[in-house]
């Protein structure tokens, strides 16, 4: 389907006097994985419960493939969902959960179910009452995978996964996107958004502060830029974009850079450099970045 | 920097009795409250009810109805103000006394254990058999708070014989002290909620039809020694004052008690004394979709339930042949209740008529149960999933209500079924569609528990049990107080049992079945409105 999965217009939740989602407007395209970041309470999960028709709007309106959110008989044939703390009834099987799911999903690929059922290590012979927290999300991931609904919304999808389920997670996303899939993950896991997400949306106190792809994320953040030179020290102390400069004294100068490079290397270019080294922050850098600022208020 | 120096509690146990206090004091002050107002409003008000002619004679007629009788025991003394409260609500508090500290036991105990929080409470200092005995010695309180409640009561205003207010308070308070016992017992066999609290509340159901077979029927008198029920009858308060059978069971309670608390300290945390299979093949039953699941999730309670409610009726359909005849042989009992516009009490007809209005209770009670198991798989998230599929909200409530309408509908079709077989079984005569009419009419009643339920659902979830439980419990409650009393018409007419006929005796009221139809159908559809427009849970 071309254009956009999920739309949201200006939506909004209150709940009193707390504004838990505050006038958010994001269009999420066909066949994207997008990330969802914010620290804990930032607004992600009731941003999702809105999606699904599970909360209403306090102003506003979301959509899902051109239905409106509320609509939850016509809006949930185009998703599948995977909640952040996976509940299941306790004395069904893992096996009977699945059964069920497909039964009042959206339609299920019963023979990939069983292979995802093979690569995540489910026994599903058991009842849920002694599931793990990582097999109950798995059973969730299952579910949703082995769909062939348009959209798949994740909340927090591995947080009680191993490493090996984690990369089993990140193909199945893959794979997912590769059959034309949307996928919409919120997540802590800011190696796993770096690693699958092509853009993300970055969210603070119910306000959407950025929407981007990495990349261009990065682009608009600090890179920790190192250079070594010999003989005269190169002055960069009144160029623009270069911030908290240290000369280490040892024919070393380290600093922070933001935006276009080409004054910097420009100030650089009168100076006998030997060495020059840039790294450009990981994506928790600069959800650190966001948030640091919120920690100091 | 300064090394901070940690806070070791003095005494971990108290914590842990506060935690217990704050999940039952609301529920463990309605009881008090119904402990201490229920005697104080009939003892406050015998007086004056006995010095009016009219009020008097229904009140004989009340007195000399068999099924009355059967259900709330033989009278004694019920020329004092004492002996008639223990007649009247006796029964009725040690129901309420018995089923509360059961379920409460059961939720504080093996509930929060299944949901996992006992495992952050046992990480700390204290055993599991010191957290298990705090948690019952907190509930305990209630029952013992509740006979103190009504000994205090009748001792002041019971009349002259106050050993009878003792004999009658430390009753209650033994039979809810064994409640308490037995359902921390099965919590600690049983390792889930659900069983534990249907085995406890089959033991006390047990208890109840044993004290009516013993009441009931010549020859088994020494039935009645068996039961918890049975032993505070035998106590018969206000007349021979007997104090053993108290004291037994009491001293059941605490062996009980003692055998829980050994055999917490003998299991795993989440683990019962019973093992559970940990794997099995699937069962597909019931999981094409969500009408079909409702009905997998609805099949084992209304099973449940229906074994409890066949027993009841059968019972009473073995009784009430001979009842009825050694009353009809009583000209005396059967003028005054004549004389009250109760003519025909004393068949079989009338005998069932007045215990069938009774079945509105248990079938509202199951309506409100399973509403409420409803609210409390969205609150837990269990829902979620489901709800995340193709579906109208408004289906999955349908659903479930719809399950519940026809789980009520078997419930009453099984008590008909039984009272009619158990008659036929002891020579009388009751047509079964005659029991089927008497049974069905008290569906309205069941209806109103429903819709009220669906309400609450929709307005208020935490409170769907008690709102499903108000129309059936409630009125009943507030029906035998009021008779009890002698209140005005309009009051006795709050309660919805006030307006339903005595079917199969005559023909039913189809004015008051309408109205309380109507009710109840505008009770569901405000809430299913209500329920559609908020958000959802978790």
């Amino acid at each position: 389907m071309a254009g956009f999965v999920l739309r949201t217009h200006h939506l909004t939740k209150r709940y009193g006097r707390l504004t838990a989602v505050d006038d958010l407007t994001l269009d999420v395209p066909a066949g994207e994985v997008f990330g969802f970041l914010g620290p804990n309470g930032a607004g992600k999960s009731t941003t999702i419960r809105m999606l699904l028709g599970l909360a209403r709007p306090t102003a506003g309106h979301a959509s899902i493939a051109g239905v409106d959110a509320a609509d939850t008989a016509r809006a949930h044939r185009h998703l599948a969902y995977v909640p952040a703390d996976v509940a299941l009834w306790p004395r069904l099987t893992g096996a009977e959960i699945l059964h069920l799911l497909a039964a009042t999903g959206p339609g299920t690929d019963l023979g990939y179910r069983d292979e995802l059922i093979g690569r995540f290590e489910l026994d599903t012979s058991k009842p849920a009452r002694t599931y793990s927290t990582g097999n109950r999300q798995k059973i969730a991931l299952v579910a949703a995978f082995a769909t062939r609904a348009p959209l798949l919304i994740m909340d927090e999808p591995t947080s009680g996964l191993d490493p090996l389920m984690e990369r089993e997670f990140r193909t199945a996303v893959r794979e997912a996107r590769d059959r034309g899939q949307t996928v919409f993950l919120s997540s802590h896991q800011l190696a796993e958004v770096e690693a699958v997400c092509d853009r993300v949306g970055i969210l603070r106190a119910g306000r959407l502060v950025e929407v981007a792809s990495v990349p261009q994320l990065r682009a608009l953040h600090r890179a920790e830029v190192t250079v070594a030179y010999t003989g005269a020290a190169p002055a960069l102390d009144a160029v623009p974009g270069i911030d908290g400069l240290a000369d280490g004294g040892d024919g070393r100068l380290r600093f922070a850079l933001t935006g276009p490079p080409a004054p910097a290397l420009r100030a650089l270019a009168g100076a006998e450099v030997t060495a020059f080294t840039v790294r450009e922050p990981s994506l928790e850098e600069m959800f650190l970045d966001y948030y640091g600022a919120e920690q100091g208020r | 920097m300064t090394a901070a120096t940690p806070v070791v509690h003095p005494a971990p146990g108290r914590a842990v009795t506060g935690l217990a206090t704050r999940q039952v004091r609301r529920g463990g002050l309605i009881v008090l409250g119904l402990a201490a107002g229920m005697p104080a409003l009939v003892t406050g008000t015998y007086a004056s009810v006995m010095a009016d002619p009219a009020a008097a004679a229904s009140l004989d007629a009340i007195a000399t109805n068999p099924a009355i009788r059967t259900l709330f025991g033989t009278p004694y003394a019920l020329d004092t103000a004492g002996g008639f409260t223990v007649w009247r609500i006796g029964t009725v508090l040690a129901v309420i006394i018995g089923v509360w500290s059961a379920l409460a036991t059961t939720r504080v105990t093996r509930g929060e254990e299944d949901a996992g929080r006992w495992d952050v409470l046992l990480a700390g200092r204290v055993p599991p058999r010191a957290a298990l005995a705090r948690h019952l010695a907190v509930i305990a309180s209630v029952p013992a708070g509740a006979g103190a409640a009504v000994a205090a009561v009748l001792w002041v205003a019971g009349g002259p014989d106050r050993t009878g207010a003792l004999v009658h308070g430390a009753g209650l308070a033994a039979l809810g002290l064994f409640a308490v016992a037995a359902a921390g017992l099965a919590a600690q066999v049983f390792p889930a909620r659900a069983p534990a609290t249907g085995t406890v509340i089959a033991v006390l159901g047990a208890g109840l039809l044993i004290r009516m077979a013993g009441d009931g029927m010549t020859g088994l008198g020494w039935l009645r020694w068996l039961s918890p029920f049975g032993l505070i009858g035998l106590s018969t308060p206000y007349h021979h004052n007997a104090l053993l059978p108290v004291l037994i069971l009491m001293a059941a309670a605490g062996l009980v008690a003692a055998t829980a608390v050994a055999a917490a300290g003998r299991r795993d945390v989440g683990g019962g004394l019973v093992a559970v299979a940990t794997s099995r093949a699937p069962r597909p039953w019931g999981l094409t979709g969500v009408g079909a699941f409702a009905v997998r999730r609805a099949a084992a309670p209304v099973v449940a339930w229906s074994a409890g409610i066949l027993a009841y009726f059968l019972l009473i359909g073995m009784t009430a042949v001979s009842v009825t005849e050694f009353l009809a042989d009583n000209t005396v009992f059967a003028d005054t209740a004549a004389q009250a516009g109760f003519a025909g009490l004393h068949t079989v007809t009338g005998f069932t008529a007045t215990i069938f209005a009774l079945l509105a209770v248990p079938v509202g009670a199951f309506a409100a149960v399973r509403m409420a198991a409803y609210a409390a798989a969205e609150t837990d998230r269990r829902l979620t999933l489901i709800a995340a599929g193709p579906l109208a909200r408004l289906r999955l409530l349908g659903a479930e209500a719809g399950v519940t309408a026809g789980g009520a509908l078997v419930l009453v079709s099984v008590a008909a079924a039984a009272t009619w077989a158990g008659v036929a079984a002891t020579g009388g005569g009751l047509p079964l569609g005659d029991a089927l009419a008497g049974t069905f009419n008290t569906l309205p009643i069941v209806a109103l528990s429903l819709g009220a339920a669906v309400l609450a659902l929709g307005a208020a979830p935490r409170l769907t049990a008690l709102a499903g439980a108000l129309p059936a419990t409630g009125g009943f409650l507030w029906k035998v107080t009021a008779d009890s009393i002698g209140a005005p018409d309009w009051v006795v007419g709050l309660s919805p049992f006030a307006h339903l006929a005595p079917v199969p005796l005559a023909s039913a009221d189809w004015t008051a079945t309408g109205a309380m139809v109507m009710i109840a159908v505008a009770l569901s559809a405000v809430g299913a409105v209500a329920y559609r427009r908020r958000d959802l849970a978790g």
